[in-house]
């Protein structure tokens, strides 16, 4: 490892005082789960090191009137084991748990999932599933509230600003009814990274018409997001099961678009379509 | 944190003792406990948290020690294998572990017993299904896990 300082923060203020002078020499070190194989491969060679873990704001998980905030260095474990989070998000807890085996779960955090922006990222799809925001605070500019969906600029790339930290992540109260799902697929082998997974939402209305859908395949597309088009295809209709076959063939076609058609001569292609119309069909018999 | 580039004091506990020792920024926690301290029962493998022979208990929780940097243990407490039992007195888990012939070449056995550990703290009973989770960042590339699962789910019986 090349040489750096290790820096460790009494405060929010002191940390964000650090980085308004160093920030772009900086790297901000969480559960370093990412950071750390980083700095040993000298992919990243900062002068200094922020250690955010001990800022205890930065921490735990808090109920609102509307929303919830996740500070951004609460652990995978942590995520698991809130009763709050198991309630209110089933599928993102699920995606937690999906992540690594039970030593990485107690190191890696929510925010550094966010922050490495990496195109595998398992809890980073299920938040954009559930519409998460970002709190993102500088001594120069404050506080500001983005949305997810937009912090993703490219692959292991954020629009983060130097100065910044990732301090929250929000995510609103889902309405009442709405039904949840991820799954992580392909071989079940617990360390094995890059596994494509799959999170639904979903909501009936008292037609038992689909009200709201968000579909969100994550480790396939460099930058994951909504699939829009098949997600508008079953807006407003009942989800019969020859209307979710037809879904689940706009879901591969409109993947195939983002991916590039190599992506179609996988084996992926099936396994997705087949994910799909399982967990469609599980969300609609709850 | 220290003004000169060099060392920087690092105080925590390991296995209930106080340690101070001088450490460099870029040194991980396995590099202290096995060329600082010596603890040599904590093993060095992959060093990208993917064999788990390096997992330590850091206030209650298995880590691995390769991806944790030295610095960031100031005032936590670690435990290594060399806590868990002693050579004329095992850990359950210990004796369990060469009952049931879960030990061939030993390399990821520290880590695999301090993961047993720290499930079997949580949950008592563990299911099959959560033994295996529970171990699953820890490889063995000896005995199939067969023999290893068995001597945690027998451990008090
Ligand atoms: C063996 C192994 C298995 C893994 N398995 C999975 C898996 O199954 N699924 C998965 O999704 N990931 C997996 N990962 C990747 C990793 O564990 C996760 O991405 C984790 O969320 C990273 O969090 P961290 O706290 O360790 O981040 P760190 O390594 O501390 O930081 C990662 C990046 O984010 C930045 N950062 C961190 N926090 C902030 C903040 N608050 N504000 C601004 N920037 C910040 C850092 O500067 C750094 O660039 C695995 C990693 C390993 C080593
Ligand atoms: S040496 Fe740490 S996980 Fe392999
Ligand atoms: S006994 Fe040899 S690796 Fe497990």
């Amino acid at each position: 490892m090349q040489r750096f300082q290790f820096y460790n923060p009494r405060s929010v203020e002191d940390a964000l005082n650090f980085l308004a002078e160093k920030g772009e020499r900086s790297k901000i070190i969480a559960g370093g789960t990412d950071l750390i194989p980083g700095l040993r491969l000298e992919e990243i060679r900062p002068d200094f090191v922020l250690n955010i873990p001990e800022i205890n704001p930065f921490r735990g998980i808090k109920e609102m009137d509307h929303s919830f905030w996740i500070g951004p260095t609460t652990t995978f474990t942590e995520m698991v084991e809130s009763n709050l989070l198991s309630r209110s998000f089933p599928a993102l807890v699920q995606s937690a748990a999906s992540v690594g085996g039970p030593q990485i779960r107690n190191r890696g955090t929510i925010g550094g999932n966010i922050a490495n922006a990496s195109p595998a990222a398992d809890v980073l799809p299920a938040l954009l599933a559930h519409g998460g925001e970002l709190e993102l605070q500088s001594k120069r500019n404050g506080k500001r509230i983005i949305p997810l969906a937009e912090a993703i600029l490219s692959p292991y790339k954020t629009c983060f600003r130097s100065d910044e930290i990732l301090t929250g992540i929000i995510l609103k109260k889902l309405e009442l009814g709405t039904r949840s799902a991820f799954e992580k697929l392909g071989r079940r082998k617990a360390m094995a990274r890059a596994r494509m997974n799959l999170t639904l939402l979903l909501r009936l209305n008292h037609r038992e018409e689909v009200s709201e859908l968000r579909i969100v395949p994550g480790a396939v597309m460099p930058v994951a997001k909504r699939m829009d088009r098949t997600e508008r295809m079953l807006l407003g209709k009942k989800p019969e099961p020859l209307l979710i076959e037809a879904a689940s063939k706009t879901l591969a076609e409109e993947m195939v678009e983002v991916t590039g058609a190599r992506w179609s001569t996988e084996y992926k292609i099936p396994v997705l379509k087949n994910i799909f119309k399982r967990m469609m069909k599980q969300l609609l018999i709850v | 944190m220290s003004k000169e580039p060099g060392k920087t004091l690092l105080k925590m506990k390991v296995n209930g003792k106080a340690v101070e020792v001088m450490v460099n920024p870029t040194w991980t926690l396995l590099r202290v406990l096995r060329e600082e301290l010596r603890l040599t029962g904590t093993k060095k493998g992959c060093e990208q948290g993917d064999c788990g022979v390096c997992t330590v208990i850091m206030d209650g929780r298995t880590v691995n020690a390769c991806l944790v940097l030295a610095l960031q243990t100031e005032s936590k407490e670690i435990e290594t294998i060399e806590g868990l039992g002693t050579a004329d007195q095992l850990h359950p888990l210990q004796k369990s572990f060469i009952k049931h012939g879960a030990v061939q070449c030993g390399f990821c056995t520290p880590g695999m017993l301090l993961s047993a550990k720290a499930l079997l703290e949580k949950n008592a009973d563990p299911t099959l299904e959560e033994i295996k989770r529970g171990i699953s960042g820890n490889l063995c590339r000896c005995t199939g896990f067969v023999k290893i699962i068995k001597a945690i789910q027998n451990v008090h019986r």
